[in-house]
């Protein structure tokens, strides 16, 4: 297994890096030039010919490449320029923002969606499996950024009861720890609630069929001929094979940790990946881009690694060695 | 669960959150005013911050040289003291003598000094910098074209130096009044990389105002500064700048009073918000910004083919007869009340209203008039010579495509409803979108026949930027007139600033007669106030302008504005 792993790990550092080289190409063939958005245009262009040199952007694109290369090797991911800071810190600021998030909203999502498949599954066909299939489909349609305005709307704004932007109320320093931990927990539910919402009803989904699937074979035939209990004859023996597509889920929904979410963080003003990531393309800002391309890429194929490892885990038929 | 477990739970809940709070200490937000933005700073360097938010920020940390206001009735700045505590002009008011105080310090301790002024000036034009303002030192001496800081700033003694300019002009005062730095933090600074220097993440000032915390893309926090000497020292303890994006989050955020200011407020929402809300004020700020429909005025084609040589006259909107015809078949009155409601006015020259005295009052605007646009284009010699129901002249059709950024709805009615009128005249109007930053800078480089867009105009009147020569990034259109080029020397080369009002208004008669562009509306921006908020004056220097006279008060106590 560890051989196997090893072996993922390094077939996937070619990956990464021509994904990062396509990604360093695209941006620089995209119109639009970054200096235009640093320099008012009525300002002497020496300036902004001089901030060019220094950036490097005058330098010709296979030089701009080496450049990059060389930086990459050594760790350096360079400068925003768009925030004026190292690229690296940026992101070390960002990434536990997104994470608390992320991380919240996929318990959120395969907690209520493997209860809710298993529920349903249990209860195939009757007026509870309708209800829940029915509002699964209607959550699963609804557009994230209505859903969230439509929560801010009527929990925050008519009912007053959650917080509706931000990661914590102003000066929340000045709180004690507690009330600061209290604090954010509030201002976390309804971002967490909207990200992981849509895909618990699909998680549920999955869930339920791949529960079906499991429940008609003969070995759950027989534990129940044996006159094991259905909380075991479920929980011990179905439930271990129904999960095995669920973790392939588990393993694509690991880019979206550290991906972040673009939507759900611009509705409640939550400042995380996916946010910088639209930012840095606006603003045409190529170090930042790169980076945040680079924190994707590695979740991606983090994500499907992990799967893999999982696999083994649930189904002992599975060898990689 | 038993009852008595469920007591024992909710009593820990209770005391987990309580634990720590200390009776009778004072609430901080009592003493506090948040303000909600869009967008984040980028630093707090004024030499080399770009965003706007920086700017609003800076102008309370840093010292500032003069209290600047602008006087609505008059139409002008107006230079109060602050850090200067007088400006004299002498040698034909070339030379510009300033006296300062001597009390200022920064907020180590250290006094703010002529010295800092001059290295502050010495980096703003300094090319390796490459500051976005460079352009306030454009005036003061050069020496081989490049600014020349010691020829350009003289210092006398601890509180009087000189600053030396090529000639007098109306805005001398105001590229005095760049924010200064202190010295002794930046003076071994690498220029190269000024931009991202730590020290511009704490900033030093002397400001009524300091920074006490910024978390990137969340929330800037500023303190009262009890050190600071200027003659107006902050009144409130605090002011958060919290950055929400979203339009509807903002406003819910306003409407539950988590935050004291809001801009803008959109114009759908003010009634709802006058109906239900009357905890917030509305207030309308004068224009400063209006949106135009461009049309190019010389053949682009030949203009880019001759490397920038060949101008002629383009082959669809280089008539001026055409143009009016454009204006004059758009309803722009119908438009403007549709987007904008009573929060707009209708633009008939890119002078804005704001600047009263040098407005020419008695031109009137186009009315909506197609039987009149119909009559200019036959005029011009466009007819529908095939009966296909577009114009043409000479086997060309009269079709073009006008583009406007993607995403601004505003923009996206305005160019279905320009689409819909010049069709009723004969024209047909392709319509696209573009990416902003590519729009603007295609805009900037005139590659584009036809587009839609906004300009804001700056706190004193500089037509040269936008009706200069033709390779003007901001002549964005391409239109050349001599007698203009004429005027604008003129009225760039007076002494004072009324004497330039006569020039403006011969300018303002060609551009209303030659229409450049169709002048759309001026925007009139809505800023939403918390009523708690007291001694808020949001004005066309912005919202946080004097924001050291802010308040937190009693919602219910009267206040004027």
């Amino acid at each position: 297994m560890i051989r196997y792993i090893i072996k993922r790990v390094m077939s996937a550092i070619p990956l990464l890096f021509g994904l990062l080289t396509f990604t360093f190409f695209i941006i620089r063939l995209a119109p639009g030039d970054p200096m235009s958005l640093y320099i008012q245009a009525d300002v002497d262009p020496m300036y902004a010919e001089n901030l060019r040199n220094t950036l490097g952007l005058n330098d010709a694109l296979p030089l701009q490449y080496v450049k990059w290369v060389k930086g990459m090797l050594t760790g350096e991911l360079g400068m925003s320029f768009s925030k004026h800071a190292d690229v690296s810190r940026i992101l070390a600021d960002t990434i536990p923002n997104t994470l608390l998030l992320t991380v919240f909203a996929l318990f959120f999502n395969f907690l209520i969606g493997i209860a809710l498949g298993v529920t349903t599954a249990l209860k195939r066909g009757s007026a509870t499996d309708h209800i829940v299939n029915v509002s699964s489909l209607f959550v699963y349609s609804m557009p994230e950024f209505w859903l969230g305005l439509m929560l801010i709307l009527g929990v925050s704004l008519q009912l007053d009861l959650l917080p509706a932007s931000g990661m914590h109320s102003p000066l929340a320093k000045y709180l004690s720890f507690p009330e600061y931990v209290w604090d954010v927990l509030q201002h976390m539910v309804l971002p967490v609630f909207v990200l992981g919402v849509a895909s618990a009803a699909a998680t549920g989904r999955y869930m339920r069929g791949s529960l079906l699937e499991v429940v008609n074979q003969d070995y759950v035939r027989t534990a129940r001929a044996k006159g094991l209990s259905e909380f075991l004859v479920i929980g011990k023996h179905a439930l271990r094979n129904a999960l095995i597509p669920i973790i392939t889920l588990l393993g694509l929904s690991l880019p979206f940790l550290l991906g972040g979410a673009v939507i759900v963080e611009t509705v409640f003003a939550w400042p995380g990946m996916g946010k910088l990531t639209v930012d840095a393309i606006f603003a045409r800002d190529y170090p930042l881009i790169i980076a945040c391309t680079l924190v994707s890429g590695v979740m991606v194929i983090a994500g499907n690694l992990l799967a893999d490892i999982l696999y083994a885990i649930v189904d002992p038929r599975i060898r990689y060695d | 669960m038993s009852p008595r477990i469920l007591f024992v739970a909710v009593l820990c809940c209770g005391l987990f959150v309580s634990c720590g709070k200390k009776s009778g200490e004072k609430d901080p937000m009592s003493e506090t005013a948040v303000v909600a933005l869009s967008g984040d700073a980028d630093n707090f360097n004024p030499v080399v911050s770009n965003s706007s938010t920086s700017s609003d920020i800076q102008g309370n940390i840093y010292p500032a040289m003069f209290d600047v206001s602008f006087d609505l009735r008059e139409g002008k700045l107006k230079f109060e003291p602050a850090l200067v505590l007088r400006a004299e002009f002498q040698n034909n008011g070339k030379d510009v003598v300033l006296h300062l105080r001597d009390d200022v310090r920064w907020e180590d301790g250290m006094l703010v000094t002529p010295e800092d002024i001059k290295f502050s000036y010495a980096l703003y034009g300094n090319p390796a910098v490459a500051s976005p303002r460079a352009n306030y030192v454009e005036s003061m001496i050069k020496t081989d074209g490049r600014f020349d800081v010691d020829k350009s700033i003289e210092i006398i003694d601890d509180s009087t130096m000189v600053f030396h300019f090529t000639k007098q002009y109306p805005l001398q005062l105001f590229h005095l009044n760049l924010s200064p730095i202190p010295k002794h933090i930046y003076k071994n600074a690498d220029l190269a990389s000024l931009r991202s220097n730590p020290a511009n993440e704490r900033p030093v000032g002397a400001g009524p105002f300091k920074l006490e915390e910024w978390v990137r893309q969340q929330e800037i926090v500023l303190a009262r500064n009890a050190k600071c000497a200027l003659p107006y020292p902050a009144k409130l303890e605090r002011v958060v700048f919290r950055i929400i994006t979203e339009p509807t989050t903002r406003l819910t955020e306003l409407k539950k009073g988590e935050i004291d200011v809001m801009r803008p407020v959109y114009p759908d929402d003010v009634k709802d918000i006058q109906e239900q809300n009357p905890d917030i004020k509305l207030l309308t700020l004068p224009p400063r910004s209006y949106e135009y429909i461009g049309w190019m005025n010389i053949d682009i084609d030949e203009y880019h083919s001759s490397g920038k040589e060949v101008i002629k006259p383009h082959p669809l909107f280089g008539d001026r007869r055409v143009r009016q015809a454009l204006t004059y078949a758009i309803d722009r009155k119908n438009i403007m009340e549709q987007e904008l409601g009573s929060f707009g006015e209708l633009a008939v020259t890119d002078f804005s209203p704001i600047f009263r005295w040098a407005i020419k009052h008695d031109l009137i605007p186009y009315p909506f008039d197609p039987e009149k646009s119909r009559q200019l284009l036959r005029s011009a010699g466009w007819s529908d010579s095939n009966g296909d129901g577009i114009l043409d002249k000479g086997g060309k059709k009269f079709e073009f495509t006008l583009h406007y950024n993607i995403g601004n709805k505003r923009r996206e009615y305005v160019a279905t409803m320009v689409q819909k009128s010049l069709k009723d005249v004969g024209i047909k109007v392709n319509l696209q979108s573009v990416e902003p930053v590519v729009l603007y800078q295609n805009i900037e480089d005139k590659l584009y026949d036809a587009f839609i867009a906004g300009f804001s105009v700056g706190l004193a009147i500089d037509p040269a930027s936008r009706w200069g020569e033709v390779d003007k990034p901001f002549n964005t259109v391409a239109f050349q007139h001599r007698r203009i080029t004429e005027l604008l020397k003129l009225g760039l080369h007076v002494k004072r600033e009324r004497e330039a009002g006569p020039f403006w208004k011969e300018i303002q008669s060609i551009l209303h007669q030659e229409q450049p562009c169709t002048f759309m509306y001026w925007v009139k921006d809505i800023v939403g106030l918390n009523r708690r908020l007291k001694g808020a004056n949001p004005n066309v220097l912005g919202v946080t302008n004097r924001m050291w006279d802010w308040m937190i008060g009693d919602p219910n106590t009267y206040v004027t504005y």
